[in-house]
């Protein structure tokens, strides 16, 4: 699960930094040293830092940039494949989801607006995890493509605040096996 | 460098602005802290709070931290910035005045008129609220903003004509040519100039997007019929709300700059990357807020591979220049810690932890399975409360060296771990996919806001302490002494 992956990677970095902060804090009154060369040896890290944080920074985006959710930047579907369009309409506080029961295996396309104000579409898993979402905003249609790929109930929660009963917006996806 | 520096410098009024703006920030803080607890405890399903009630909640704590984060900053701000610059305290005094005003407004369009589309007014909620408030209470709300942001515009323009006056323009007050070597270092601008510099810069144009967005809003909620596109007033409200926000830290990281080096006894360096990374952040700040939109695939897809890529840059200078150099000003320096200075500190450590979930969230692949979770809050709360606050706290001990006693330390670990624990909460609780902005949470969730609610409480009492300390070592004091 991408969500643990990325929870990990950020709580590992932040541990890093809060420990080299500790780490300075609790030796600063220990040895006095002279400024000078500190900020002469800093300079020279901080060199190889920037180094590193340039190679970090164009390998993650060019990974990243690789794998957009927009339609227009999707992989074409084999041929033959069929995507099955999905109407999905929000408005304070119901979805309409037309179909909303799908195999294992098929591919439903999204076509995500709202009548009134901004809504979120977000897919939840049966073990209620996000596996997708998209905004659903007025005026517009946001075209959101997923492969259903484990049977179960899936559930449609509202992930963009709108109005008092903005977490009861929510209805459920049926997928069966194959 | 304590509370005698303002007033020799600019008579009695002077530190009495000062102190005034401290004391609004402190105990607005500590009511918003309290409207924040009030929300984690009812999430936690520990008290209970209807959704109306809360949601009405959230919006204040919303748009009161925001702004009283902006007050914190510009008291931090000014502060500093006066000892280079000619500034007008009337103009000073009447941003407070402004501020008080538009806070009243929002707090009565909230209590009393029960709006609660969230601060961030997300064109066209404000005029679809089945009936929970009026037109009216969410003018109120409107006015309330725009009052507040008006008095930013006029203290932003009189630090500018000030800088101006002294530096001729704003590119020099920002050190650009230092930036791209074509001055000497060592004839820049103090890091107080080149932080108002960008400051002003960033906020002017986000305040006045800001205020565009605002009047559309009310024209909406009286005329209908007005029709204005969601996905525009979308980006106009965040340019302006990511800006704005940004721009605290930018203001109070000062204190970082100025407070550190007077217990490490060691200058603060600005050299080159100092000058580029403020001119860069000036930049990175107008043009990152695409990262707000990631999830609305209308947009132009090359804005938001911008906003993905920008995030990501933006993480440079703060790590590289502000956490680095803080660090390498205490390494063995001998100082001897107080609170004052653990806790600026802390600041310049929280915003550079607080980048960290930032830049994960800012990347498209992972804004998928992490937006308007409680990642949101989690990232944004490490580096406001435990970054732009933690620096506030900082500030308002160090002038008031009284306050700086025995009781200080145990405010501060109390704020210290009891942060670090809600902000922890939050970020794994976003990475089980839990919303943010939810009044009623699944009974799966509710570890997650029970361990939150217990840090939250902590840093609750640990700022209580800070700030009473402080207001007691104010008014005890006699004015003579205040800065003994
Ligand atoms: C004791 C300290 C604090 C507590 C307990 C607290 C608690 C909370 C909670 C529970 C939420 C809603 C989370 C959700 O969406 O489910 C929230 C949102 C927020 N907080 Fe805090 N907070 C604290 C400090 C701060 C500080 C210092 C700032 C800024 C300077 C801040 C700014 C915000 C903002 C802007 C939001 C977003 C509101 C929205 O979603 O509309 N908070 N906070
Ligand atoms: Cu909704
Ligand atoms: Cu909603």
């Amino acid at each position: 699960m991408i969500q643990e992956v990325v929870w990990s990677i950020s709580i590992v970095l932040m541990g890093i930094l809060a420990a080299l902060f500790i780490w300075v804090a609790v030796g600063a009154d220990a040895a006095l040293v002279n400024y000078g060369p500190v900020i002469a040896s800093a300079y020279r890290l901080r060199t190889w830092l920037f180094g590193l944080a340039v190679i970090i920074l164009i390998a993650a985006n060019y990974d990243t940039i690789g794998k957009l959710p927009y339609v227009s930047s999707l992989p074409a579907m084999p041929a033959g494949a069929a995507i099955q369009p999905v109407e999905v309409v929000a408005e304070q506080w119901d979805w309409s989801i037309k179909p909303n029961a799908f195999h294992v295996g098929q591919t439903a396309e999204f076509r995500v607006t709202s009548k009134d104000v901004n809504h979120g579409f977000a897919l939840y898993d049966p073990e209620m995890h996000i596996v997708a979402q998209v905004q659903a905003m007025p005026g517009y249609t946001n075209v959101l493509r997923y492969t259903f790929n484990e049977p179960g109930v899936f559930h449609v929660l509202c992930l963009e605040y709108c109005g008092v009963a903005h977490h009861q917006m929510n209805t459920e996806i049926k997928v069966t096996a194959q | 460098m304590t509370i005698q520096a303002v007033q020799t410098r600019g008579g009695i009024s002077a530190r009495a602005a000062v102190l005034a703006y401290v004391v609004v920030c402190g105990l607005v803080l500590l009511l918003m802290m309290v409207f924040g607890l009030l929300m984690r405890l009812t999430q936690a399903q520990w008290i209970d709070i209807q959704p109306d009630l809360f949601y009405v909640i959230m919006t204040m704590h919303g748009a009161g931290m925001v702004g009283i984060a902006g007050l914190c900053g510009a008291t931090v701000m000014w502060y500093f910035v006066r000892r280079h610059v000619p500034v007008t305290t009337g103009i000073f005094v009447a941003n407070l005045v402004f501020f008080l005003i538009g806070a009243l407004l929002i707090l009565g369009s909230g209590f009393i008129g029960g709006f609660g589309a969230a601060w961030t007014f997300l064109f066209p909620l404000p005029a679809h609220s089945g009936d929970l408030w009026s037109a009216n209470a969410a003018a109120a709300y409107m006015f309330g903003l725009l009052f507040i942001g008006v008095g930013f515009l006029l203290l932003h323009l009189d630090i500018a004509r000030g800088i101006l006056s002294v530096y001729g323009g704003l590119g020099a007050a920002l050190g650009v040519k230092q930036a791209f070597g074509l001055a000497p270092e060592s004839e820049g601008p103090p890091p107080a100039v080149a932080a108002s510099t960008m400051a002003l810069i960033v906020n002017i144009l986000g305040i006045l997007l800001g205020a565009a967005v605002l009047v559309i809003t009310l024209v909406n909620l009286y005329v209908p019929s007005f029709a204005f596109n969601a996905l525009a007033a979308k980006n106009m409200i965040f340019f302006f709300g990511h800006v704005f926000i940004n721009a605290t830290i930018y203001m109070a990281v000062i204190a970082v700059y100025e407070i550190l080096p007077v217990y490490t006894h060691r200058a603060w360096k600005t050299n080159q990357a100092f000058y580029l990374a403020w001119v860069l952040s000036t930049v990175f700040v107008l043009i990152v807020y695409p990262h707000h939109l990631l999830m609305d695939f209308a947009m132009p897809t090359w804005a938001l591979v911008l906003g993905q890529v920008v995030s990501w840059l933006s993480g440079l200078p703060v790590l590289l220049v502000t956490a680095f150099g803080a660090l390498t000003n205490v390494y063995r320096s001998g100082i001897k810690w107080n609170t004052a200075a653990g806790l600026v500190f802390v600041g310049a450590a929280g915003w550079a932890i607080g980048v960290i979930p930032a830049i994960a969230d800012g990347t498209i692949e992972v804004n998928s399975f992490m937006h308007n979770t409680q990642w949101v809050p989690g990232h944004f709360h490490t580096y406001l409360l435990l970054g732009t606050i933690a620096m506030f706290l900082g500030f308002l001990t160090h002038i008031t060296p009284r306050s700086n006693n025995a009781w200080a330390p145990t405010g501060f670990w109390l704020y210290v771990v009891g942060g670090s624990i809600f902000v922890l909460a939050f970020l794994t609780a976003g990475a089980a996919s839990v919303p943010r902005r939810y009044a009623v949470h699944l009974p799966s969730w509710l570890p997650y806001d029970r361990v939150g609610s217990i840090g939250a409480a902590l840093v609750v009492v640990g700022v209580l302490i800070l700030v009473v300390r402080f207001l007691v070592s104010v008014t005890s004091a006699a004015p003579e002494e205040a800065g003994a």
